[in-house]
């Protein structure tokens, strides 16, 4: 049986972001049609495009509490600046290490259940 | 060209009053509220009766609070608005005050902050996002202290000296919540949130009331008000997040693009600021921020914190109130009560923390959107 994706309206099962552009050239995540940020521009201006999952680390952290038990601590969040533009805030697959800014960063998709799977990020090979 | 506050007609704070900020209680926020306006009544020496307008700051409480609150003080039936805008709906409600007064349309106008610690609720947008449900806003600034540490190239020990200061100075402010002095070893030691973060270095979010009252000179002559212990409020600026290059974080552009506003409607250097009020909900928050602000270049701050340039008495007093870490930030309070504490400096009240020679303040805001209030305030 094919895992389910956690988010599928975000990513692909290869790691892939759903992403989009304007007509106006900017590149945004997630697809959405309410506007561009940038321009304004709406509907059929913005466009989905698919964004590789490759980006540079600009900070990382490891977080120690989390109100939802559901949550364990420790995880890690990164914030990665996409090659195509955008910036994410991301998990990290590594829970309990920071991981130096400048780093190169690629998406996994990684299963946290039994039968689904989430988008998180990793050190490039 | 779209007219300044300095443009109208001069406002001037003329009475500030609080109820202490303090853990979650079983008080109600009527009591909160109500304390705080009468103590702000009895500062300006005013009747309620003469205040003609009033402008409630407050996120937690719900659909409509302040005409069950204000009621207690006679029913005059003067004009009520709400200002719901985060952390700084009651920056924003004061803005709302001074516009007020200095259109003509008041004379004496109230901005009070009231708020009891309840959940937040944020309607879903129908935009998803991969792992906001698992970002706090200590998550957020943890990521802004490993970037402020890494590109600058400070250690976590000298960011958490921000919280030393501050719950020195919160040590010398009755109405603060955290009333007790911390060493650099208590602040590092304590409970780790994240990263490098620890309890100390944080906020603690609770309840409480802060109130100013805002005349004209007219109000000021036609009240028989106190002249020698107003303040003017010589600008109020207001801006909104863009969208920045990638890397370029909004919490410290937001602040500069709003104090470069702020500054020249003012006509005032930063160097000419005697007294700093702003939003260190995080230690690392105080550091950008008066970079950005303009008391130094990017990096530098810790050298002036060091330094004690930071300190009551040194360059320029940085959160003498005890600021968002030890004062506390109850969100609807919190901005009003940054007004209250410039003003009590400026008038030269605030006894065992107060700055010497105190002439000019600004008080500094942001809150989730994201949104930055910056207010000028000089002694006249």
């Amino acid at each position: 049986m094919e895992p389910t994706l956690l988010k599928p309206t975000l990513y692909t099962a290869t790691g892939a972001l759903l992403g989009g552009r304007c007509a106006c050239g900017h590149v945004f995540f997630p697809m959405q049609t309410y506007g561009c940020e940038v321009c304004g521009r709406h509907g059929a201006d913005l466009q989905p495009m698919t964004l590789t999952g490759c980006g540079r680390l600009l900070s990382s952290t490891v977080v120690h509490l989390h109100a939802d038990k559901a949550r364990t601590a420790p995880f890690a969040i990164g914030k990665v600046a996409l090659d195509e533009g955008p910036v994410v805030r991301t998990l990290l697959v590594d829970p309990d290490r920071e991981i130096a800014p400048g780093t190169r960063m690629v998406s996994r998709i990684v299963p946290i259940g039994d039968s689904t799977v989430d988008l998180r990020f990793a050190l490039e090979d | 060209m779209a007219r300044t506050l300095k443009d109208l007609r001069p406002v001037y704070v003329v009475g500030v009053g609080w109820h202490r900020y303090q853990n979650p209680s079983d008080i109600s926020y009527v009591t909160l509220g109500v304390t705080a306006i009468r103590e702000a009544l009895a500062d300006a020496r005013l009747e309620w009766p003469s205040v003609e307008s009033a402008y409630i700051g407050t996120a937690l409480l719900g659909m409509a609070p302040g005409r069950p609150m204000l009621r207690h003080l006679g029913a005059t039936g003067l004009p009520i608005s709400h200002i719901e805008n985060a952390s700084a709906s009651g920056s924003t409600a004061f803005r709302q005050a001074c516009i007020e007064v200095a259109s003509g349309l008041s004379d004496v106008s109230l901005a009070v902050g009231v708020d009891k610690r309840n959940p937040v609720r944020r309607e879903s947008t129908g935009v998803d996002h991969l792992a906001e449900d698992a970002i706090a806003q200590f998550t957020h600034f943890s990521l802004l202290t490993n970037e402020y540490a890494h590109r600058h190239k400070v250690s976590f020990e000298d960011i958490a000296r921000v919280a030393v200061k501050n719950h020195r100075n919160g040590a010398k402010n009755k109405n603060a919540q955290r009333q007790r002095e911390r060493s650099l070893e208590e602040v590092l030691g304590g409970k780790k949130v994240a990263g490098s973060l620890t309890a100390l270095q944080c906020t603690p979010i609770g309840e409480g009331a802060a109130a100013a009252i805002i005349a004209s000179e007219d109000g000021i002559r036609r009240l028989g008000l106190d002249g020698g212990r107003a303040v003017r409020v010589v600008s109020s600026t207001a801006r909104s997040e863009r969208v920045y290059d990638a890397g370029l974080g909004f919490d410290a552009v937001l602040t500069k693009e709003t104090a470069a506003l702020a500054l020249a409607e003012a006509q005032i250097s930063p160097k000419e600021l005697d007294i700093i009020e702003l939003h260190d909900a995080f230690t690392v928050e105080e550091l950008h921020y008066i970079e950005n602000i303009g008391l130094c270049p990017e990096g530098h701050g810790v050298h002036l914190l060091k330094e004690g340039a930071l300190d009551i008495g040194g360059r320029c007093a940085v959160n003498p109130s005890g600021g968002l870490i030890a004062m506390g930030h109850p969100i609807g309070p919190t901005g009003v009560g940054q007004i209250g504490e410039i003003t009590t400096q400026l008038r030269g009240e605030a006894g065992a923390r107060q700055h010497p020679g105190a002439r000019t303040g600004l008080a500094h805001m942001v809150g989730v959107g994201a949104v930055c209030y910056m207010h000028l305030l000089q002694k006249p």
